[in-house]
């Protein structure tokens, strides 16, 4: 009767158990995928949420705020502010009125200049963004 | 230093500690920014301050994983390096690409860095932490490959031990899931999805590997404690690792679109994600207690040991705390996340890196270990650093708590900012613990350059 | 002469069928499948109405015929066990390999089960029930598979003389795993298919 708990064994458990949840984890990815069209609101997706992703990130928006809970903590999350602003001109507006050299003393937003179109793709890509199922998330208005 | 190519490391640690430096200079800068919320605007505004510090953050401590393997490769695998020049001239590129990318972030607003770069060509830019431009990010690719082939045909061409062997596997998953980068759906779900296999899989995966294979390194050079007790152990470690923290990942698509039930394998599979990094404390503290030698590099074995401790406590507890998600829907998003964050990586990864350098640069300068001197200095770097992480991060926690009561879950919940206002007292606190940590940093530097030290040599 | 009787008196006592690793690896299972099951219960009691629904469309049969298979196969994994303790390697090669038999039908049944579910359009995202239903059986019908590979292995080494009657602590230990599997299935079955 061997007691020892050999490299041999903790090897082959490395080896096993690293294999069989991966796979796991690719049947559930695979899962994940096929039930995504129900959740993600792709219908939303045109060519003004399209660009307005773009804008999102090469403005690199998500570096101050979050999105869907991911991204930086220095200003507010932005996966439901166009239900909290109450329209997308609200959103808009805000964007537009940022001041060029900030609020003083206040955290403060760029002024990134963008075209109409941008305004507006930024606008419709946070409204989708809103419209995907986050089983309920965030627990409030307020993000 | 057994082979002469081992010294390729110095170059990579040097380079790895100054922009550990630019980092923190940053981190103060942002700290600051969060209670003073126009410190430098618009010339440094804090999403850029925030990248440049990540971005830091993680290229050091590629320097630093590429310099340990370049250190403890040729040693394990008993031959000298593959490529010595193939090391330097990677060396050289990597540090050129990083510090031009910084520039282009700090010098040129981040749209301008996108027309310039043409990322239109293969969009990848504006995501957290993969700020970089598809340039740079191609950039990385190149030089990681060309590491991995000259660790590759290092350790394939001499002795393979456990050690190494780990080593490389975590090394290729690095490089594998930073493909990740590339895809970037429009779909915001799949988006979100397949980032988390470039962050989640690197930090809570195959990162832990390379932290383990370089803690077993140091343990067997510094305990002398048999090599296959060691090495089993390291099994032990990085088998829990991948069984908890592959399914683990599921702790991050609680709330972006993905199926309910990832609430479930989520929060159970990453629940146990700290029982690898509590092992690893135990197996840590069991080796140095079972040492065969006395070593004379007393403060590598203190940066060894509080590497397991804070790994354990910043990632495993503190990661427990806000994983489950019935916790973590209150949670998700906020300071607490934060105050996570930052200790973990500086107890697991940080940590690991400047372990290493304690232990292996002594050895490349000339000697066995540094004198008493630079030893009780680098003590002092330790715990600044250490105590300093801690308090930020328990400050970070108290500002998370409360913004996680007025702003989720109260029956009347408050604004963002209005939150952010009434918490401004903890970042205060925390960023003077910053500023300490900065001091602690300095120290850290000046333990290099302790002269007339009675260094070990033999 | 005292002192070596009294040794190996001390060594029984204390003796686990197996190697150690494997009883770590087991408690560690039984301790995954532990939380599932306290997560099944606890989530039932938040959802009785759509669980008892959920259940009825449930094959009991299917579900009790498996716990025979598997009772039976653990059953012959104890045979298997006893022959190589008398020395008898032949015996022991066909007690295993109608184990892995009797896995196999446990296999195909459940396999019959999935299709059918599948068929219906059921999946993981149907509803909580039906979600702990399918990753449970699946988890575990994995570790079917993966106890049949183990058992394979060992027949393998047996019928190459691999095993004695003073050295079989390889069966012992695929026997403990196989019986852990079969526990697993013993609590599932009627946690999911028959309380109500």
């Amino acid at each position: 009767m061997k007691e020892t708990f050999t490299k041999g064994m903790a090897r082959n458990i490395y080896y096993g158990g690293s294999l069989f949840f991966l796979l796991l984890f690719f049947a559930l990815t695979f899962d994940t995928i096929s039930e995504l069209p129900d959740r993600d609101n792709r219908q939303a997706i045109n060519e003004s949420v399209t660009l307005g992703k773009k804008v999102w990130e090469v403005n690199n928006c998500i570096g101050c705020h979050t999105l869907l809970g991911e991204g930086a903590y220095f200003a507010p999350e932005l996966g439901n502010v166009v239900k909290r602003y109450g329209s997308k001109a609200a959103v808009k507006a805000f964007i537009m009125s940022r001041p060029k050299d900030g609020v003083p003393g206040r955290r403060s937003m760029p002024q990134f200049n963008l075209t109409e179109d941008e305004l507006q793709g930024v606008a419709d890509f946070l409204e989708y963004v809103g419209g995907v199922n986050t089983e309920n998330w965030p627990p409030n208005i307020q993000g | 230093m057994k082979y002469q190519s081992q010294s390729v490391a110095k170059l990579y640690f040097i380079a790895a500690i100054g922009l550990f430096v630019g980092q923190i200079l940053f981190g103060v800068i942002m700290g600051l920014q969060y209670v003073m919320g126009d410190f430098l605007f618009p010339y440094i505004p804090f999403n850029v301050a925030r990248m440049v510090h990540t971005n830091l953050l993680i290229v050091w401590l590629l320097f630093g994983f590429m310099g340990a393997s370049y250190y403890l490769v040729p040693e394990e695998a008993e031959r000298e390096l593959y490529a010595p020049w193939l090391a330097k001239l990677m060396f050289w590129i990597f540090l050129f690409a990083g510090a031009a990318t910084i520039l282009g972030y700090l010098l040129v607003p981040y749209a301008e860095l996108a027309k310039l770069t043409m990322n239109d060509l293969l969009p990848t830019m504006g995501r957290e932490f993969l700020e970089q431009p598809t340039i740079t990010k191609i950039g990385i690719v190149i030089v990681v490959l060309a590491f991995l082939f000259n660790i590759g045909m290092t350790v394939l061409t001499g002795r393979k031990t456990v050690v190494t062997i780990v080593l490389l596997t975590g090394l290729t998953g690095l490089a594998v899931f930073f493909l990740f980068a590339f895809y970037n759906p429009v779909n915001i779900v799949l988006d979100k999805y397949f980032w988390w296999w470039v962050v989640h899989l690197w930090v809570e995966g195959v990162w832990e590997l390379i932290m383990g294979a370089i803690l077993a390194f140091v343990l067997i050079k510094i305990t002398g404690v048999d090599r296959e007790v060691i090495e089993k152990w390291l099994y032990i470690i990085i088998a829990l690792t991948l069984i908890s923290g592959i399914i683990g990942t599921g702790h991050h698509y609680f709330w972006i679109g993905a199926p309910g039930y990832w609430q479930w394998f989520g929060s159970i599979f990453s629940a146990l994600e700290p029982i690898p990094f509590f092992v690893m404390t135990l197996f840590a503290f069991n080796v140095v207690n079972k040492r065969r030698r006395e070593h004379p590099n007393k403060v590598a074995t203190l940066w060894a040991l509080g590497t397991a401790v804070m790994a354990f406590l910043g990632a495993g507890v503190w990661g427990f705390l806000h994983t489950l998600a019935p916790v973590n829907y209150y949670t998700h998003g906020t300071q607490i996340t934060a105050a996570h964050g930052h200790m973990a990586f500086y107890g697991a990864y940080v940590m690991i890196v400047l372990t290493i350098i304690s232990y292996s640069m002594p050895i490349m300068r000339g000697r066995v270990a540094n004198g008493p001197k630079a030893q009780v200095l680098e003590m002092w770097s330790f715990w600044l650093m250490t105590v300093s992480m801690v308090f930020i991060t328990l400050f970070l926690t108290g500002a998370g708590i409360l913004q996680v009561y007025l702003q989720r879950y109260s029956d009347t919940p408050l604004g963002f900012m209005v939150v952010q206002d009434k918490i401004e007292l903890f970042y205060w606190m925390r960023e003077i613990a910053g500023l300490i940590f900065l001091i602690g940093l300095i120290v850290y530097i000046m333990s290099f350059f302790v002269k007339h030290d009675d260094e070990v040599t033999a | 002469m005292n002192s070596t009787v009294k040794q190996s008196e001390i060594t029984t006592k204390y003796h686990l069928p197996g190697d150690l690793a494997i009883w770590v690896f087991i408690f560690a299972e039984l301790l995954v499948f532990g939380i599932f099951f306290l997560s099944y219960a606890f989530s039932r009691a938040n959802n009785v109405e759509l669980f008892n629904k959920s259940q009825q469309t449930l094959d009991t049969a299917s579900g009790a015929i498996n716990t025979l298979l598997l009772i039976t196969s653990s059953y012959f994994v104890v045979r298997a066990v006893t022959a190589i303790k008398a020395g008898d390697a032949r015996r022991c090669v066909n007690w295993l390999a109608a184990a892995i038999l009797g896995g196999g039908g446990f296999l195909v049944i459940k396999m019959m089960e999935f299709a059918d579910k599948f068929s219906h359009g059921i999946s993981l995202g149907t509803n909580t029930f039906f979600m702990f239903y399918l990753s449970m059986t699946f988890f575990h019908f994995m570790h079917v598979i993966l106890g049949m590979i183990i058992l394979a292995a060992v027949l393998i080494k047996a019928r190459k003389g691999g095993y004695s009657a003073t050295e079989y602590t390889g069966v012992e230990t695929g026997a403990s795993y196989w019986h852990m599997v079969d526990l697993v299935w013993i609590v599932l079955f009627p946690l999911v298919y028959v309380i109500r």
